[in-house]
């Protein structure tokens, strides 16, 4: 094999590994909104079913089957490796066959703000997508002369649309590059049931399915002196200036980035307009159009913004702006680098080559080795297994106390987490789904949470105990670590079955109001999760079918 | 190819040796902090920061 054949994939490897660093080690990564547990239980709330919005379906629902094969700490580190090594690959194939122009784009495609900064806020569901969108414009241009669904298109769809957010970009690419008048049902039902878990889960959730209004601090952000339409072109501006890398803080090379960029990208249009053809090139600035006008809205308008997301239901999609900038990457990356191999046909190939595969990262060096170390893994309590096993199935909902949505624990090197303790039990759980941004608490969206307030708010333990269990908790798990208030945090009665050092177990010996699903939205969830196994089974059969037709066919030589 | 693999490494070993600099210094600046920053007048743990 001819060594240029491995540099590209070797390239994307080892972008990926010194992104992760110490992320690839022993433990679990968790971090903001990545929870990751050992062994996630299966529970009907991840189907869909719970009283709050189903922001984690199908995601839950996919690891907690998938860790049935695989143990969560190496599925976790299949996930981010393999997301980040698929992310390049793919942009190496939108490149074309220059090694100058591939290397370029698995730099700028995997070495980006975004990649950095929703690594660190821990929306995994949504990398996997930003991973699986540039092969995904190459299955769309397939599917415009090939009618044939294929092996990969099932699966890419699948796994990039592991969220609402997600699964919209997922399907806005394929239809955009791909639907002609001959397959588009075909496209629009293999999307449709891609995304079906949580589009049902969602119609379910119609009423309650609007956010708070306060949703405008979610908007795109300036990143240090950045103005944020600027910072957007290298595609960060997230709103969360606690996981901008340090490096996008400084001017000068955030600034220099995005001028570098553009320069390239006006010099690359050309050649890759030409390459890709009309339709596919209108349907990738189409697609980054969208992503930053998205973006530009959360940012220009974010109390219009919020206000769509208080009273639309499902108008929340839009609040956090900067997701929608996965769309812009692969046209970034494809632009970048055919400015790159305009370069290299007109000066010395190597050091082009070289270069436009390095200067992304000497831009934002501080993304190495997990964030410069931000990303540490970290290991359970041993005492969380045995509270695990001492609670079992339970009866009800468990209820984790205190009842505030984030931490930062010691064992986790004091890192921001959202509870990983409901995922890390086995029963459904309530948990407070307000969320706290610049000291100031925004609503959630779950009904249930203002009760469970005002249950806690009662005088008498007993008292408590009989509001919660109508509300359906059978459980009380308290995490005594934490610092709290009796707002948070009050005694419920019931039998301790759990009395650790750090954490408490308790049944409430009253009987539980269990949460019922309607035979209605067990028919219609049912039916969803139908169309979404059938569509993986279909990539199975497509995958396997070759195999065993090609065998007996194959032709002798000689 | 071995001109090309040659410039390449040193580039990157180029590149890795500034990256480490800077890493070093952002690294110094954004440690956590050794306490968890929710207390008991202020239970709620900010998810995070627009600022």
């Amino acid at each position: 094999m001819h060594p240029a054949r491995w540099l590209v994939p070797a390239w994307a490897v080892a972008l990926a590994v010194l992104m992760l660093g110490p992320v690839l080690g022993a433990g679990y990564l968790l971090t903001y909104d990545m929870v990751w547990v050992p062994d996630l239980a299966l529970r009907t709330d991840f189907l869909g079913l719970g009283s709050a919005l189903p922001r984690a379906v199908p995601s839950d629902a996919v690891v907690a089957v998938l860790d049935e094969v695989l143990p969560g700490m190496l599925l976790q580190k299949v996930v981010l490796l393999g997301a980040l090594v698929i992310g390049g690959l793919g942009a190496a194939r939108l490149a074309g066959r220059s090694t100058v122009a591939r290397l370029a784009a698995v730099s700028v495609y995997v070495w980006s703000p975004y990649v950095v900064e929703r690594l660190w806020i821990g929306h995994w569901p949504l990398l996997l997508c930003w991973a699986v969108l540039p092969w995904l414009v190459a299955e769309g241009i397939r599917l415009r002369t090939d009618a044939r669904l294929g092996a990969a298109l099932p699966f890419l769809l699948v796994v990039g649309s592991l969220s609402a957010n997600a699964g919209l970009m997922a399907a806005a690419t394929l239809l955009a590059v791909g639907v002609t008048r001959s397959n588009a049902a075909r496209l629009v039902a293999v999307t449709v049931a891609a995304n079906a878990p949580w589009l049902v889960a969602g119609l379910l959730h119609l009423d309650t399915a609007t956010s708070s209004t306060s949703g405008a601090v979610f908007g795109m952000n300036a990143e240090g002196p950045l103005p944020a339409p600027l910072a957007a072109l290298t595609l960060g501006g997230i709103w969360n200036s606690e996981v901008v890398p340090g490096s996008r803080g400084l001017l000068v090379l955030p600034l220099v980035l995005t001028v570098g960029y553009g320069a390239l990208a006006l010099v690359g249009a050309r050649p890759l307009a030409r390459r890709l053809g009309r339709r596919t090139t209108t349907a990738l600035v189409s697609l980054w159009a969208v992503g930053y006008a998205v973006a530009l809205l959360s940012w220009a308008v974010p109390d219009g913004l919020g206000w769509v997301a208080g009273h639309v239901p499902a108008g929340g999609l839009l609040r956090d702006g900067t997701r929608s900038l996965a769309l812009c990457a692969p046209l970034t990356a494809a632009l970048v680098a055919a400015g790159v191999q305009w370069c290299g046909e007109r000066a010395p190939r190597i050091p082009v080559a070289a270069a436009g595969a390095v200067l992304p990262l000497a831009f934002m060096p501080d993304a190495a080795w997990g964030i410069s170390g931000a990303l540490q893994p970290a290991d359970y309590p041993a005492e969380w297994a045995q509270a695990r096993t001492a609670l079992g199935a339970g009866q009800g909902d468990v209820l984790v106390l205190p009842f505030t949505s984030y931490r930062a624990p010691a064992w986790n090197h004091h890192r921001k987490v959202l509870d990983p303790l409901p995922r890390y039990l086995r029963p459904d759980y309530v948990v407070n789904d307000q969320l706290a941004v610049d000291g100031r608490i925004i609503a959630g969206e779950d009904p249930r949470v203002p009760d469970v307030l005002a249950a806690l708010a009662l005088p008498d333990a007993g008292d408590r105990a009989v509001a919660l269990a109508d509300l359906g908790v059978g459980a009380v798990a308290r995490d005594r670590t934490v610092p709290t208030t009796s707002t948070y945090d009050a005694e419920v009665a019931g039998t301790v079955v759990f009395d650790g050092e750090d954490l408490e177990v308790t049944i409430l010996d009253v009987p539980v109001d269990e949460r019922e699903a309607s035979a209605g939205s067990l028919v219609a969830l049912g039916s969803a999760w139908a169309a979404y196994v059938a569509l993986v089974l279909a990539g199975a059969w497509n995958t396997c079918r070759p195999i065993s037709s090609g065998m007996p066919t194959r032709r002798r030589s000689g | 190819m071995q001109a090309f693999l040659i410039t390449f490494a040193s580039v990157v070993v180029g590149g890795g040796l500034a990256g480490a600099t800077v890493v070093g210094l952002v690294n110094s600046q954004t440690a956590p902090p050794a306490q968890s920053p929710a207390n008991v007048s202020n239970p709620t743990l900010d998810y995070g920061s627009t600022q």
